[in-house]
């Protein structure tokens, strides 16, 4: 059996096409704002994102079915990243502050799906994604809010790059820091809400901080993380969108689709990583690691 | 070699870079200095004078409008706020993430922005005017390097390439002698002079008289007050330096300023 050939054949099926579509124009917008994402170190904050968008979605899905999900979503995605900036910005301890607001607003979405009938099933949609019954309707929706993350990432990139390397100078070049954060942060809670149909709520995170991670690892080049981290996560869609497939087809083995993906983004992490060290070890560390866990020295 | 400036020094009655009248700082409600009243001419420099925490950061955010203002007027060039570009500002180093994936001549073109605005990416102008900073810094071959790759020198020479690569009228430097060794200081110095010569104004701060003396025409003493102004020689005497540092154990030769229990600087 040839391992390489659900590499093409899975996605003569629609719904695998489909699938592969919307993880790509993820890829290319999570990865976008994923690098801003690490260079700035919002790991935490994005975490804090996906739960507060979560009972927008919720909320949205119990009030309007899947068309309403998307609705639901942006509200709360909106309002969730303009709280969210203004209580990092007076918050002394903003850790504690997000994880309180963030944690209350996951709960509040819980009851909210919990009050529909098919709770167990619903809630199983909504964290973990149905990447495979994505319909068109919805493969469009994603495009439209993943679309507006670019726009607002890519016409703000320099200086959010400016902003990132160093806070003082942008203030004092003019540049406030409240709406450079506020637009950031709008643009990773729509990542999250284009994600959440796909991949789900949960594994939202992965897609928007693994490939940004990894991108570090490969270059120190500024401009050449950005098309790198998004080139990697689509790598790694479509390597786990067609071993989920052949997992299933071939090997009778029923792999979720979205986790799968996932795995995929954190193996991929993972080579990354062991040739970063290696490499560091054979020509001295002459290149800063990537990852914001790091501790620097 | 940047655009902006006419190459001529000003005349001595010209209208002044900077007025500080009457000024005071604050940080939230906490006042942080107060009593602040100076003036820096085109093509002149100012040296802010005082121990740790006596208000010389505060002053130079007050300026450029990071903190509030709660008393008194500044105005840069007869303006507040500033219009963009006329303030070149440069930080200390050790607030910047060494890690940070970005090159020396990337962090240069970050004082172009401003002026490209929004979403314009930097054009043959740009480039020039950053590869002319460099030049102006003594940088001109570590262009591609690393950032965080350079020596604390190298890196606050870099900051200076940024402001100078903005085309600023005024420029302001927080303690640029820290940590560095005489070539970095030499091309410091020389760095500024040679600005000074083009009309811009500087105020800098600096435990450093070596920086004082060799730039500086004016001295401006503080201790979260405004301690002394006038001309370097008329100002900076024992008496008034003891006042400023708040010690009578406070020594002071040609080179620097010597607080007991400190070292000096």
């Amino acid at each position: 059996m040839d391992v390489a050939i659900p590499l093409f054949t899975a996605f003569d099926l629609p719904f695998m096409a489909r699938a592969l579509l919307v993880l790509i124009v993820l890829s290319l917008v999570a990865g976008l704002v994923g690098v801003l994402v690490n260079l700035r170190g919002l790991e935490f904050i994005s975490d804090g994102l996906t739960h507060a968008v979560f009972p927008g979605v919720a909320i949205g899905f119990v009030w309007g079915g899947r068309d309403g999900l998307f609705v639901g979503a942006v509200v709360a995605a909106l309002i969730a990243a303009v709280v969210l900036t203004v209580i990092v910005k007076r918050a002394v301890t903003s850790d504690a502050a997000i994880a309180i607001v963030f944690t209350a607003m996951f709960s509040v979405g819980i009851i909210v799906v919990s009050r529909e009938t098919n709770y167990v099933g619903q809630l199983d949609a909504l964290l973990f994604g149905r990447l495979l019954t994505v319909s068109p309707a919805e493969v469009n929706q994603t495009v439209v809010v993943c679309l507006l993350a670019l726009i607002i990432v890519g016409f703000t990139l320099k200086e959010q790059v400016f902003r990132a390397f160093d806070l003082e100078g942008s203030r004092a070049a003019g540049y406030r820091p409240l709406v450079l954060d506020i637009l950031l942060n709008v643009a990773i809670a729509l990542v999250v809400v284009a994600a959440s149909s796909a991949v789900g709520n949960l594994l939202v995170l992965a897609v928007l901080i693994v490939p940004g991670a990894v991108a570090r690892l490969v270059t120190n080049r500024l401009w050449l993380l950005f098309p790198v981290a998004a080139g990697f996560a689509i790598l790694a869609a479509w390597v786990g969108l067609a071993l989920g497939y052949a997992a299933s087809v071939n090997g009778g083995v029923d792999l979720p689709s979205g986790a799968t993906v996932v795995l995929v983004l954190v193996a991929g992490y993972v080579v990354a990583l062991l040739m970063r060290l290696a490499l560091d070890r054979i020509g001295g560390p002459r290149r800063a690691r990537g990852s914001a866990h790091e501790v620097t020295h | 070699m940047i655009e902006n400036t006419s190459g001529e020094t000003p005349p001595a009655n010209a209208a002044a870079a900077l007025r500080v009248s009457a000024a005071s700082f604050a940080y939230d409600a906490e006042p942080a200095l107060t009593g602040i009243d100076f003036t820096v001419l085109p093509g002149q420099a100012v040296a802010l004078i005082g121990p740790n925490g006596s208000g010389k950061s505060t002053l130079l955010k007050g300026i450029l409008g990071l903190i509030t203002r709660t008393a008194g007027t500044v105005e840069v060039l007869g303006q507040w706020p500033a219009p963009a570009g006329y303030i070149g500002y440069v930080p200390q180093t050790d607030q910047l993430d060494p890690h940070f994936p970005v090159s020396l001549e990337q962090v240069v073109m970050m004082g172009r922005y401003r002026s490209l605005g929004w979403w314009r990416m930097p054009a043959k102008a740009d480039r020039r005017a950053v590869a002319e900073a460099l030049e102006t810094v003594g940088l001109g071959n570590r262009a591609k390097t690393r950032f965080g790759e350079l020596s604390g020198g190298q890196q606050q020479r870099g900051l200076l390439a940024r402001a100078v690569a903005s085309a600023p009228r005024l420029l302001l430097l927080d303690e640029p002698f820290n940590g560095l060794d005489q070539v970095n200081r030499d091309a410091l110095i020389d760095t500024v002079k040679r600005l000074k010569q083009q009309g811009v104004a500087v105020l800098v701060s600096t435990h450093d008289l070596d920086l004082a003396r060799a730039v500086c025409e004016s001295v401006l003493l503080l201790n979260g007050a405004q301690v002394a102004f006038g001309p370097r020689d008329t100002v900076l005497t024992l008496a008034n330096v003891q006042q400023a540092f708040g010690s009578v154990g406070v020594e002071m030769d040609e080179h620097t300023i010597v607080v007991p229990g400190h070292g000096g600087h």
